[in-house]
């Protein structure tokens, strides 16, 4: 199934597959508008943080309300802290409407603590990549390899090395390739930030920003997995990309539907099915601890071998 | 160069659905020879060069490559390329990096990419389009570009699916001119609808009819061109008899509608075709007999179109 050389024909493929994206207005066009709804949700966002930012400042915006009616329009100085305080473009945590709607959404205290303590941009450019990078990766991915069959172009790469070195080069070289565009909206989140918000800084953000990329990227990956895998076995780009976003769609309506069920009484197989969606292992890739977070990329990356696995299965048996 | 056959297809078998492609092939390419396989459309050529090339898997039957088994690209990287019909080479890069590219996979080493790039854009005439991309190339050049990949690096075996398919006569002329230099350096098969040129270039041909070889052999033999002259005769006399008496001993017959007498010769030692020829044509000559056209052999052409009838009998299988 190898060739005698592996890892060394993956990279030559992976190479040029990252090489030939680079150079395709297909891909252009795709990664520009994945970036544009990603510098526009981001401006939205940072609107929501200035705004947010005047509610605090606001010395009117304290009001006394012990009982209704107690204290209406009554208005308090500011305390010092506040006044003197970091933007809330810094920070969540000093933000009390936001920090109750995360601690409404996360129970775990050490997971809000950890998040209250990042500055808000890196948390938008993580839950964004989160929600739009599975549509990206389907939208480009999936045709990769199914192209290649569709033009008969296989057959040139097939005479030289094995199948699984060609699949796995694709998946690597796509992988750069979407590492490298959640790299850049990061960089374009924190650039919109620093332009909009008076109390940016650079520092806390970029960091913010390193720290959660990897964990993006992990998520990814099972992402790309299911797209070689819906691309390996179609004879066309355009099947390939209707099966992925089936594929896409089937992962979220098992989520969704486990995620009815909130852990109580989950039937065995649908249980056995959420856990082999990378959807439901999003959650984890929040919390603060290393080993928490490195088990679940473990987790991610053996969904991702399994889909390749299971597209290789098939594929080493079909004709080119 | 091993002495095993260096393409070996025995009982093979492909369908397509209801579609019989092969059916029971057998063909057996030797070692060192620029091997011609012809046949009209849905003959099953393409099926063959894809089966022998791992593209396709038979449903049954065996294939062997330079006595290794199956196509397998970790047993037979680098010693086994082909050009594929139809297939296009990526759009986006350009001509030099997708040659650099295919010739690394194959196992030539960083070191000597550059310099094999660069004898391969020369043998195909491509070194001006060395930095276009490969989108910008006219279908000819595409074609070359396509044949260029086939000779990198020092394969022993070369399947080439219709290779002047799409080329202007001069460069096809060039690509024949290569692929019958390569006798003897290297086995190529080479599958055409062009009889002439098979014949030029080739050294053995099979001709496959509904997944079958129907003949097969060195051309020589196929046509006849070692033991076998042909002569056109006008109106007028035929002189058989003081022929017969001259190659007594040999096969002279006529072909009265035709108007073709046929000499197949014993070969010996000292006694050449064209001493065979030379005795014809002065009896013929002293008769007073109008010759149209001398030949050695018939064409390939004749021979294909010649056939009476070259469909198989209806298989066991069937």
């Amino acid at each position: 199934m190898f060739s005698p050389t592996p890892l060394r024909d993956i990279l030559l493929v992976a190479g040029f597959e990252l090489r030939e994206m680079l150079r395709s207005r297909r891909a252009y066009s795709v990664i520009a508008l994945y970036l544009l709804v990603a510098t526009l949700a981001t401006l939205a966002f940072v609107q929501i943080l200035v705004q947010a930012d005047a509610v605090v400042k606001n010395p009117a915006s304290f009001i006394i309300g012990g009982r209704p009616g107690q204290g209406r329009g009554g208005i308090l100085t500011p305390p010092p802290a506040i006044a003197s305080a970091p933007s809330q473009a810094v920070l969540f945590s000093r933000n009390s409407p936001f920090r109750g709607l995360l601690s409404s959404m996360l129970t775990e205290k050490d997971t809000l603590a950890f998040i209250l303590s990042k500055p808000p941009i890196a948390l938008f450019y993580t839950l964004i990549s989160f929600m739009t990078l599975p549509f990206l990766i389907m939208i480009t991915s999936s045709e990769t390899i199914a192209q290649e069959h569709q033009t008969r172009g296989v057959r040139f790469i097939a005479m030289r090395t094995g199948r699984a070195e060609f699949v796995l080069g694709k998946a690597l070289g796509q992988g750069f390739l979407m590492g490298l565009v959640t790299l850049l909206s990061g960089g374009m989140c924190l650039a919109i930030a620093a332009w909009q918000l008076s109390d940016f800084e650079w520092g806390p953000g970029v960091s913010a920003v390193l720290l959660f990329w990897p964990r993006i990227a992990a998520y990814g990956a099972p992402f790309i997995g299911l797209a070689a895998l819906c691309s390996m076995n179609s004879s066309s780009a355009l099947t390939a990309r209707a099966f992925s976003l089936l594929g896409l769609g089937g992962m979220w309506m098992i989520h969704t539907i486990a995620s009815v069920y909130n852990g109580v009484d989950v039937p065995p197989i649908l249980n056995l099915l959420d856990l082999g969606v990378p959807n439901s292992h999003q959650n984890a890739l929040w919390r603060p601890d290393i080993a928490s977070v490195g088990s679940t990329m473990a987790v991610l990356a053996t969904l991702t071998a399994l889909y390749l696995a299971i597209g290789l299965f098939f594929y080493r048996r079909r004709d080119l | 160069m091993s002495a095993a056959p260096a393409l070996l297809l025995d009982a093979v078998y492909k369908r397509y659905g209801r579609i019989k492609a092969l059916d029971g092939l057998a063909l057996e390419v030797p070692a060192g020879t620029v091997f011609g396989l012809v046949g009209p459309n849905g003959a099953g050529k393409t099926t063959t060069f894809a089966i022998a090339c791992g593209f396709l898997k038979a449903d049954r039957g065996t294939v062997s490559l330079l006595g290794d088994g199956p196509f397998d690209p970790t047993r037979h990287r680098g010693r086994i390329t082909a050009l594929p019909q139809d297939a296009a080479l990526g759009r986006d890069l350009n001509v030099a990096e997708q040659l650099a590219y295919l010739g690394r996979l194959q196992g030539v080493s960083a070191r000597a990419i550059r310099g094999e790039v660069q004898r391969i854009l020369q043998l195909v005439d491509l070194t001006e389009r060395a930095r276009d991309r490969t989108r910008t190339l006219s279908h000819g050049m595409l074609r070359r570009l396509g044949i260029g990949q086939a000779f990198l690096g020092n394969p022993e075996l070369v399947l080439l699916d219709e290779p002047t398919n799409g080329l202007d006569p001069r460069q096809a002329h060039v690509i024949r001119e290569f692929i019958a230099s390569q006798r003897g350096q290297r086995t190529i098969v080479v599958s055409s609808h062009n009889l002439h040129e098979i014949e030029t270039i080739c050294d053995h041909v099979a001709l496959l009819e509904r997944g079958r070889v129907v003949f097969a052999g060195p051309i020589a033999q196929v046509t006849g061109r070692n033991d076998e002259i042909r002569i056109a005769l006008a109106e007028g006399p035929v002189p058989l008899d003081a022929i017969r008496a001259a190659l007594a001993g040999d096969t002279v017959t006529w072909d009265e509608k035709a108007r073709i007498l046929k000499l197949v010769f014993q070969k010996q030692p000292g006694r050449t075709a064209e001493d065979v020829t030379g005795t014809a044509l002065r009896v013929l000559l002293d008769a007073g007999a109008r010759i149209s056209a001398v030949n050695r052999g018939q064409s390939l052409e004749s021979k294909y179109l010649g056939l009476p009838d070259a469909t198989p009998p209806p298989s066991p299988q069937a």
